[in-house]
């Protein structure tokens, strides 16, 4: 006997998002921190401060944190992404 | 009635199973071959056409639909009568306060916890006594079964890709149960959350693992509860501190002892409320002093008002046990009450 059986999956192709263009170098640039706020986020993003302006010559590291470590950006730091050259969003748990 | 799904077509029952979990469609369990005749089945008993849409995730903006409801509660085993407390159920989950996303995603690892108040309990021959938080039901077995296939399936909520659960726990299963109504004297949990009690209802909640509790050796409402309490504050100690819906489930021989002193719900919530706080420098005595600094004597209570308790009537005749179910993450998540084939505050149709 054959079954004839539905697909339980939601079939939808999820949007694919393209990659940025990568950046040459981050000498002079702004990079934006997006934190969930989590304890160990606060050393993380500060030595990567650090790395970013001493190594790196990062014009200015701007750190946001979430409201709500287990939901998306809040609208006003999302607002602020064109304004970066770059964006690194930590886990940090 | 027009489906749209993909139809797949497989040899025998074994090779269901097969291309079924060969595909990650399943929790690891053999499956109910969703046929269209099972998956119209249910679409019919729940008046719902198979193009409904139930919600959309907001985090994914991904819709869900009746149909893919439907085959996913085929799935688990699911008869037509119990979908329409899978279709309130997802409903519930997919509202913003739920925070669904969140939940189903977390390294926390928490369950979706679902509780049936109402008639839909004794048309679903449900069993809220022996064994209620085990496998104590048909109904509740395959209906708690059919939420999580539907995370698997629709939210693509699998574990090391959208579940980043370190640990999980059984409840992630199913984690369903139906109050205890007929052998009680209190409000039912709906009724506690404003449904009326002739009306059919699912609460969910974003649930970790449950706690037992026994005390046995007392007959006074104050130490029976105090029991609950401190279970509370352990979880609080050595889990999360955030307030929330924290549940709690008793079982009738505490129950009774209760109902004989004349303590209400609202007594029981207003007692827990008051008693399940804990300072922070406690953290400091479970090896977590590292993170009390200078808030030690902060006091942190487990819920925000005492409507935060889930108090249910649930278990089995004998014992003096119960259980707490902590929250996930309990002042960003909230538990979601939602009525079952009934729209409480619609208006009339328009003249």
């Amino acid at each position: 006997m054959t079954f004839r059986v539905l697909d339980p999956s939601s079939e939808v192709d999820t949007a694919q998002g393209q990659r940025a263009p990568r950046l040459a170098s981050l000498e002079g640039k702004t990079i934006g921190f997006i934190s969930n706020g989590k304890e160990g986020t606060k050393g993380f993003f500060g030595h990567l401060d650090r790395m970013l302006r001493q190594d790196f010559g990062a014009a200015d590291v701007v750190l946001r944190v979430k409201s709500n470590y287990s939901a998306p950006a809040d609208d006003p730091i999302v607002a602020e992404l064109p304004r970066w050259d770059a964006v690194i969003s930590g886990i940090g748990d | 009635m027009q489906l749209t799904s993909k139809v797949h077509e497989a040899s025998d029952i074994a090779a269901v199973q097969e291309l079924y979990h060969s595909r990650g469609w399943t929790d690891g369990l053999p499956i109910v071959p969703p046929t269209a005749e099972a998956v119209e089945a249910c679409l019919e008993w729940a008046m719902l056409p198979p193009e409904q849409l139930i919600g959309v995730e907001p985090v994914r903006e991904r819709a869900v639909t009746a149909e893919k409801l439907a085959i996913n509660a085929v799935m688990a085993g699911c008869l037509p009568m119990h979908f329409p407390v899978v279709v309130a159920a997802v409903t519930a989950m997919l509202q913003p306060e739920f925070l669904l996303h969140g939940a189903t995603a977390s390294t926390g690892g928490c369950a979706v916890l679902l509780v049936l108040n109402g008639p839909i309990r004794l048309e679903l021959a449900t069993d809220p006594t022996f064994n209620v938080l085990g496998a104590s039901d048909r109904a509740t077995m395959a209906i708690g079964r059919a939420l999580r296939l539907v995370l698997i399936n629709v939210l693509d909520v699998r574990p090391g890709g959208i579940d980043r659960s370190t640990l999980g726990h059984p409840g992630k299963i199913s984690y369903c149960l139906a109050e205890d109504e007929d052998d009680s004297n209190w409000l039912s949990l709906a009724e506690t959350r404003d449904i009326p009690k002739e009306i059919s209802a699912v609460t969910v909640m974003t649930a970790g693992a449950p706690r037992q509790i026994m005390n046995e050796w007392t007959t006074e409402p104050k130490e029976i509860l105090e029991t609950f309490a401190a279970e509370i504050r352990a979880n609080m100690r050595h889990y999360s501190i955030w307030p929330g819906n924290y549940a709690i489930l008793v079982p009738k021989q505490l129950r009774e002892h209760l109902d004989n002193a004349g303590w209400s719900k609202r007594d029981v919530a207003e007692f827990i409320f008051e008693r399940a706080r804990i300072h922070r420098h406690e953290w400091a005595e479970v090896g977590k002093g590292a993170v009390v600094r200078d808030r030690g004597d902060t006091v942190y209570p487990a819920m925000e008002s005492p409507d935060q308790l889930l108090v249910i009537a649930a278990g089995g005749p004998a014992g003096g046990f119960g259980a707490v179910i902590p929250p996930w993450l309990g002042h960003k998540s909230h538990a979601v009450t939602m009525a079952i084939g009934a729209c409480l505050d619609c208006g009339p149709p328009p003249a």
